[in-house]
């Protein structure tokens, strides 16, 4: 009798319990938030938003303007020299600011610096710097900031290497900053202001340790706070340097991380968010017909590629590669994984990049002739190749499928290995692949469309490709300052490249984004950076 | 000497009927024993009674519905769903039974030794199997998988590896209780060696739960295998496998909804079918379900 | 009693040390480092050798396990490699989502295992049993992914009466709360109730077979009496047992789920550790997990002793 009472008593408990647990669970959060917004704005700038930060959100309060943006990966560090994920710069673009930064038409305009001077002999750019940028933290940019944050590019961040022809740089007083180049640098703008990898940052958040989780720039935004429901909470900066034209003119933007592309879609239909990154590019035609929502569409400088590896016998046969370039079906593959968002592309640069497009297209479509008879030459036959890709950018997936079938035709055999992106990262540096497939993200100068890439020292070249002529090709083509003469240089480079099938293009894709209608005063940018420092909300 | 232990702890035949008897009045499991034969017999010819080939990419006919031509519709690539379908049911029970296979045959003698042999031992054993237990079990797979390389083979092992403690539970579980049994303890008394006592009296009757816990396993196994494909992982494309087909077909809900529906249900069917059967093992290998099963013919 | 209890809490800790040195061997095990991952495609030999010394991934593994340890006994989990946060810090903002729908599952699975398990059971054979069964059939086979995906079509995009996404502390609007908790919670719970749901039935229906349930039969006794006289109090055991698996299993086991409907759980983080090789992340949320797992297990343990003195002498 008595036990049956303690077991009833028991169970009842723990009903009890997860009942009340369900509601006050939470309960501990005010301590933990407190705490966490403590520890996460420490260096508070001058804001009563402190302690509230993440309980409170600027959305919640007062009528406040705020755009919730979606993204679709998490930012990792939001220091923005030592961060290569798009995430964190979807973010940062909004908070920091460059010398220099691409327009939309991604010719480069003036940021920071109002205006420059470049010596006869190309080997001195001196930089003028705009009065009146205040830091967010309240401090005035000063040009020794800059030599500050140039340098710790240099030395620590992941973007050292744009600066490999820089010899040395200088503040000779608090608004100007001198560059010395070593060789002239006619790409030396983008390289220091193509994107935010080169942003110019305050000291003092390095030194006291706070610029991975609480970024301080001179952009339109400045960081409130960081958790995993709130998202990243940004709230515009009042003494932005553009404030006389009444930017930003958002009040602040809440970044939320929605990892699943079909509930991120979801999230914009029902309007819980205002914008989103990304849209898969089957659900883009039908999104463009509905109601409320506007997509956004632009040419893109991504270009999706697959390469072979060249220490393995018989991809170091420049005619097996070109069998392969004959064989495949670029149409039908930017027609599968992007449903028409691209535009096929046997080079890199993308024909809307009007400046630098290299208009060369010498492979045939899905030639399994010319194919088999290149096979033949080489004296390849029963080929079985492996195509490393990863979900983690699922249209290699799709392409490698394509292929698959496309070479089929001409006996090739393709498995595919679907494996996750460190690790797709890891055997591409140990040169563990027959071939890999990825795409290279928003570049604008053709230097980054190619010598790293395909130059033999070149940083990135993990298929081992290695032609001299085509080395002193770029290597000219770096120092060379006439437009014109540089562009010859690289179309007789790129000319090689392709010809040798370095990497075998296959298409740019659009750059997508969409957004509610009331969103206004926002851009798809062929650089994929985004900016909302002229966006608004109509309510 | 052995043969009395013997007699004491050994079902007679006919109490193998009676569970055969008390199986097959089970409705459900009845169905769920025809569906499994069915699903058996199309992993084993799937292929070839598959109209289309399973990489036949036809991108001009993608994601149409059911038609005459393709009567479970096309996918993204314009490849036949049917075929797709059918061909997988070979990966997606191959990914169950070795996966089952593997917990089975590492699990069960662990939880053998454990429970039978008490103290030290089966205080390290249970802790082993404690510290796979409370790892979370899709991270775990995950992991195994990074490392040993994502392919179905060895999703089957990462599967097998999480699914192991399980077995080695219910094995001890059940082992702990068959030990105090009366023919045990006699044939202990009769002084017959550990081996035997094992293999000849404890093993067939903790058979029982264990196998129910078989048929559930494979029903999980088979759904383990669906999310670790929604994250990318387990089958390598293009090979066809229900829980990446139905990954896919997510994504290309609102172009198809087709897509999904018919590796969704390949998956429901067969994890039903899986469990049906597991259901009614379990109330016809408990002995005192007799009397239950005797009721029926008189409850309301 | 205590001694019972002081060993099985000395063997918690020694599976919790175990736990960490699994998850630190596999974890190095995997190819790829979290320097590789935050320098991406543009992956530069000298860059990434100076970058992984100044973290100190290139100390030999015990050295680096053993500094872990250390730290970790005096309650510090070391700092994300990916983002700079403490670790604590990443795993405390995750628990009130990844604990409130823990339990807002088990609640609903309770909700309906319950009555249907001990009804199917008292009526078994009948057209509701099969019934019952059949639907907790459906309701574990299908994929949580698959099922979450369903919901937030139908109610969140297409009925529009619930959010599709992301997470609403308590304190900040009850409602909110509420509404982002359900779709979610519905998910889990169906599955986890139709799981607990044939527990309860086949317990149940155990102890209805018991001799004694007979004798009530005969003296006369009703179902509903029978049912709460003597059957529940004998078959709740297996049932607390499964329910504490299944409450362990939800505080770190749903990681699709989360994935599926961005909910900020400590399973998703851990899923973005592996992804990310965040080791320091990794170790500390795997060990809180399998912590929570093994202490709802000890409870449940010792309920068990309290009632069964045989377990408390094996």
């Amino acid at each position: 009798m008595r036990q049956r009472g303690t077991q009833w008593r028991v169970l009842i408990l723990l009903l009890a319990l997860a009942l009340m647990a369900g509601a006050c669970g939470t309960g501990g959060s005010v301590d933990i938030t407190t705490t966490t917004a403590a520890a996460t704005t420490t260096t508070a700038p001058a804001t009563e938003t402190t302690s509230g930060a993440t309980t409170t959100t600027a959305s919640g309060s007062t009528g406040d303007i705020v755009l919730v943006a979606a993204q679709g990966a998490e930012p990792d560090t939001l220091d923005p020299h030592m961060t290569s994920s798009y995430a964190s710069f979807q973010v940062l673009e909004n908070v920091y600011d460059t010398l220099v930064q691409p327009a939309a038409d991604l010719s480069m305009e003036p940021a920071l610096a109002e205006s420059w001077d470049i010596s006869d002999d190309n080997l001195t750019w001196t930089f003028h710097l705009r009065q009146g940028v205040k830091f967010q933290n309240g401090r005035d940019l000063v040009a020794d900031d800059v030599v500050y944050s140039f340098n710790r590019v240099i030395n620590e961040g992941l973007n050292g290497w744009r600066f490999a022809a820089v010899d040395t740089i200088t503040a000779p007083d608090d608004s100007t900053v001198v560059i010395t180049l070593t060789q002239p640098s006619p790409n030396l703008l983008v390289s220091i202001g193509g994107f935010k990898g080169m942003a110019i940052i305050p000291k003092e958040i390095v030194d006291d340790g706070s610029i991975a989780t609480n970024p301080v720039g001179t952009g339109p935004f400045r960081f409130v706070s960081q958790s995993p429901d709130q998202g990243i909470v940004l709230e515009k900066n009042p003494d932005y340097w553009r404030a006389d034209e009444g930017l930003p003119k958002l009040d602040g933007i809440r970044f939320v991380q929605i990892p699943d592309a079909g509930t991120k879609l979801t999230a914009l239909q029902t309007g819980e968010v205002q914008w989103i990154d990304s849209v898969p590019p089957q659900n883009v035609d039908s999104l463009s017909a509905a109601d409320g929502i506007t997509v956004g569409r632009v040419p893109g400088g991504d270009y999706h590629y697959f390469a072979l590896n060249e220490n393995r016998q018989p991809f170091d046969d420049v005619r097996v590669r070109q069998a392969l370039a004959n064989a495949i079906n670029r149409p039908e593959i930017a027609e599968a994984a992007q449903f028409g968002a691209a535009t096929p592309n046997e080079t890199a640069i993308p024909a809307s990049n009007k400046a630098w497009y290299f208009d060369y297209a010498p492979f045939a479509t899905a030639d399994t002739a010319t194919a088999q008879s290149l096979l033949d030459a080489a004296g390849v036959s029963d080929l079985s190749i492996e195509f490393m890709v990863t979900s983690d950018f699922p249209e290699t997936v799709t392409q490698a499928q394509v292929i698959a079938a496309e070479l089929a035709a001409i006996g090739v055999t393709v498995t595919i290995s679907d494996v996750d992106f460190n690790t797709w990262l890891d055997r591409e540096a140990n040169g563990d692949f027959d071939a890999f497939m990825l795409s290279w993200v928003g570049n604008i100068d053709p230097d980054d469309f190619y010598y790293a890439q395909h130059h033999t020292d070149g940083n990135f070249n993990f298929q081992g490709y290695s032609n001299a002529e085509v080395d002193s090709l770029l290597d000219q083509a770096r120092i060379e300052t006439d437009q014109a003469a540089r562009k010859a240089l690289y179309d007789q480079a790129a000319k090689i490249i392709v010809d040798e099938a370095s990497y075998t293009y296959l298409y740019n894709p659009d750059n997508i984004n969409a957004w509610r209608d009331e969103v206004v005063g926002y851009m798809t940018r062929g650089d994929k950076a985004v900016r909302f420092v002229e966006t608004s909300l109509n309510q | 000497m052995t043969s009395d232990t013997d007699r004491l702890a050994t079902k007679p035949a006919s109490q193998g009927r009676e569970i055969l008897r008390a199986l097959l009045s089970n409705k459900l499991a009845v169905v769920g024993l025809v569906v499994l034969g069915l699903l058996i017999f199309v992993g084993i010819f799937g292929k070839a009674i598959a109209p289309y080939g399973v990489n036949d990419i036809d991108i001009p006919n993608r994601l149409s519905g059911p038609t005459a031509l393709h009567w479970f519709g096309t996918d993204n690539l314009g490849r036949d769903t049917f075929s797709r379908v059918l061909v997988a049911a070979r990966v997606s029970l191959q990914v169950g039974f070795i996966a089952v296979g593997f917990a089975l045959v590492v699990g069960v003698p662990i939880g053998l030794i454990a429970g039978y042999y008490r103290g030290g031992v089966d205080s390290t054993l249970m802790r082993l199997m404690d510290i796979l237990f409370s790892f979370p079990a899709i991270l775990l797979a995950i992991a195994i998988l990074a490392v040993l390389g994502p392919n179905i083979t060895n999703a089957m092992i990462a599967i097998g590896i999480v699914y192991t403690p399980i077995f080695a539970r219910i094995t001890r579980g059940s082992v702990l209780v068959v030990s105090e049994e009366v023919y045990v303890r006699a044939a202990r008394s009769l002084g017959a060696t550990n081996r035997r006592i094992l293999f000849r009296h404890i093993l067939p009757n903790v058979a029982a739960p264990i196998i129910v816990q078989t048929t559930l396993s494979l029903a999980f196994a088979i759904l383990s295998e669906a999310a670790l494909s929604f994250l990318g992982l387990g089958v390598q494309p293009p090979n066809p496998a229900w829980g990446r087909m139905l990954a896919d077909g997510r994504e290309y809900f609102q172009q198809d909804p087709w897509m999904g529906v018919f590796p969704g249900l390949a998956i429901l069917v067969t994890v039903m079918a899986f469990n049906f059967v597991g259901d009614g093992l379990r109330d016809a290998l408990d002995p005192k379900q007799k009397s239950v099963i005797e009721s029926r013919g008189q409850s309301a | 009693m205590t001694g019972f209890l002081a060993r099985r809490i000395l063997q918690m800790l020694l599976a919790l040390l175990g736990v960490s040195i699994v998850v630190f061997a596999l974890i190095h095990l995997v190819p790829g480092d979290p320097v590789r991952v935050a320098l991406g495609t543009r992956f530069d030999q000298e860059l990434y050798d100076t970058l992984r010394h100044r973290v100190g991934l290139d100390k030999p593994l015990i050295e680096q396990y053993f500094s872990w340890l250390s730290h970790a006994l005096t309650g510090d989990l070391g700092v994300s490699f990916r983002n700079g946060q403490p670790v604590t810090t990443l795993i405390v903002q995750r628990l009130p989502a990844t604990v409130t729908l823990a339990l807002a599952a088990l609640f609903i699975a309770l909700v309906v295992a319950l009555p249907a398990g001990i009804i199917s059971a008292i009526r078994s054979g009948s057209p509701l049993d099969y019934a019952v069964t059949a639907a907790s059939q459906v309701g574990v086979s299908m994929p949580d992914f698959w099922a979450g995906v369903m919901y937030i079509l139908l109610f969140a995009l297409t009925l529009g009466w619930l959010p599709s996404s992301g997470y609403v502390s308590f304190l900040e609007s009850p409602v909110e709360w509420l509404r982002h908790l359900l779709l979610p919670a519905l998910t889990v719970g169906l599955i986890s109730g139709s799981i607990i749901t044939r527990f309860v039935r086949s317990s149940v229906l155990e102890a209805l077979n018991q001799d004694y349930v007979r004798t009530a039969r005969a003296k006369g006794l009703s179902e509903w009496q029978i049912v709460r006289a003597h059957v529940l109090p004998n078959a709740w055991i297996p049932i607390v047992t499964v329910v504490g698996l299944q409450l362990g299993f939800l505080l770190g086991g749903v990681v699709v789920t989360e994935f599926v409907f961005a909910w900020p759980g400590l399973g998703r983080l851990a899923l973005l550790a592996v992804k990310d090789r965040d080791y320091t992340v990794l170790q500390g949320a795997v060990l809180y997990i399998a912590f929570m797992f093994l202490t709802i297990n000890l409870i449940v343990d010792v309920i068990y002793a309290r009632l069964d003195p045989r377990v408390r002498v094996s």
